[in-house]
């Protein structure tokens, strides 16, 4: 089914390249994508692109909701070999490196002896939305869903770091989980962030609404860092490292970059090196979870369009719907925000479809920056195809 | 085949409210990968690190992008592969989810 998707679309570029100039650099993502047969560990059947490692993506119906359930919450993992079993009498959270003394904290530790924080927190693969890019970029062709939102709970990263003692001439915090490649050579899935980065969002967090978190969303302990894409978030954490120096990485060096100009973006084709960047913090976004393509609504009936919007934390400030096709937009109305600025805000819009067939509905965030999101077709191309952001569309039928 | 998998899915589902004090079954998916020359060689060497799914969910691709592929699984991740072994890979997978552009 989903190569069939590829197949189609790979013929309109083919078709689109030969006119020319008029090829569009983005699309809508793969949408309607059929949830797996079988189910993984704590999880509901969901959108399945491989088993090893499991990459898992929400259907659209979760995004209808501002907190996305656990078990229905996108899995992303890098590195084949996951522990499947993890004993708590084991377990330590290491602190190394520049600190004043090394220290390691139990999960009960980590519980008890720092003050909880709570955040809401959207989490987002760099690569949601990928498969909307035209030429394919390199890649899992994630649809829409390998993002989810969460209430976590935890301790703060500086103050575990603080009780280690952070050392003056700590510059750079590296982060490392428990899972393994198959090859000893090739590198840990180890992330990097400058200290000054460090707020007090950033959590170690040990509960997911309101549970431990699941064995595939990083199970005990996982990184939080709100605004940011989920590349540094990392799971079943194990080591904080602090450095120096910025350790050469493949995961922070040649993975998760964007072209470093303005419009992020590069000519497709080219095999000129750009110069790049890291992918960061999140751009405005909003989502339909209802209706989804497949949904088919009587004429003249009651239909409440329902979705989420999010961006980085600079707080989402309207929310608009078009059902003309982009010509005319109304505003949404947005829930009350009081799950905070990183989090999904849920808005719902209700018109009466007073026309037979194809009804299409279109959503556009716009955050208190001012920052909207663009039309699919103005988004610009970038060879690993980050930070999709079109306005969301889905087309109903009226019967 | 599918009465197989849904006995795997109730199975797992049944799992699903228990802690992680059990060792965890991540189940096994069956992609449908197509046959064709050198596949052994892809069977021998992708499987090491990932599933079928991490291939043919890349979307149909040009041939620089294929070999350059299996140069990073090479070269940045390790995979023990010899020179001729790496191009029987990038015929494969370019024959079989290429997108026509063989530079």
């Amino acid at each position: 089914m989903q190569r069939r998707d590829f197949f189609k679309k790979s013929l309109a570029v083919a078709g689109a390249a030969a006119i020319g100039s008029s090829l569009e650099a983005a699309s809508q993502p793969i949408t309607g994508q059929k949830v797996s047969q079988v189910a993984f560990p704590q999880k509901r059947p969901m959108i399945t692109y491989s088993d090893r490692p499991p990459l898992l993506e929400s259907p659209r119906n979760v995004f209808a909701q501002a907190i996305t359930p656990n078990d229905q919450f996108f899995v992303r993992w890098h590195m084949p070999e996951i522990p499947t079993h993890i004993d708590l009498k084991e377990y330590r959270l290491k602190v190394n490196g520049e600190v004043e003394k090394e220290l390691s904290f139990t999960l009960d530790e980590l519980k008890h002896e720092f003050e909880p924080v709570e955040v809401t927190a959207v989490l987002q693969c760099g690569g949601n939305g990928r498969s909307a890019f035209s030429p394919i970029a390199g890649g899992i062709q994630w649809g829409n869903g390998a993002v989810g939102n969460a209430k976590w709970k935890g301790a703060r990263l500086r103050d575990v770091l603080e009780r280690a003692g952070i050392k003056k001439g700590a510059h750079w915090i590296g982060f490392n989980g428990l899972d393994n490649a198959a090859y000893y050579k090739t590198p840990n899935f180890v992330r990097e962030m400058h200290i000054e980065e460090l707020d007090d969002h950033v959590i170690v967090a040990y509960e997911m609404n309101g549970e431990e978190l699941p064995y595939l969303n990083g199970y005990p302990v996982r990184l939080i860092i709100p605004g940011y894409y989920s590349d540094s978030w990392v799971k079943m954490l194990s080591n904080l490292t602090l450095t120096t120096d910025y350790q050469k990485l493949f995961f922070m060096d040649v993975a998760y970059r964007i072209p470093d100009n303005d419009c992020e973006c590069e000519e497709p084709g080219s095999h000129k090196k750009v110069k790049t960047k890291p992918i960061t913090t999140m751009n405005v976004k909003s989502m339909i979870g209802y209706p989804t393509n497949d949904t088919k609504v009587y004429l003249n009936s009651h239909l409440t369009v329902r979705g989420v919007a999010f961006d980085q934390g600079k707080g989402i400030r309207e929310v608009q719907v078009s059902i003309d096709g982009g010509k005319t937009w109304e505003a949404a109305i947005l829930d009350d925000g009081k799950n905070g600025r990183y989090s999904f805000r849920e808005f719902r819009y209700t018109f009466n479809p007073s026309k037979y067939g194809k009804q299409t509905i279109m959503t556009k965030a716009i955050n208190k920056a001012g920052e909207e999101q663009p039309l699919a077709k103005e988004i610009k191309w970038n060879h690993g195809g980050y930070k999709y952001n079109g306005i969301d569309t889905v087309t109903v039928e009226v019967v | 085949m599918y009465k197989f998998l849904l006995a795997i899915a109730l199975t797992v589902l049944s799992l699903s409210a228990a802690e992680v004090k059990e060792d965890m079954q991540v189940p096994y998916i069956p992609y449908e990968i197509k046959m064709g020359e050198h596949f052994d060689v892809v069977q021998a060497q992708c499987l090491i690190c990932h599933s079928f799914g991490y291939i043919i969910n890349q979307g149909p691709q040009s041939k620089a992008f294929w070999s350059g592929k299996v140069q990073k699984m090479k070269n940045a991740f390790g995979m023990d592969i010899t020179d001729e072994d790496a191009v029987l890979v990038t015929e494969y997978l370019y024959k079989h989810y290429g997108n026509g552009d063989d530079k």
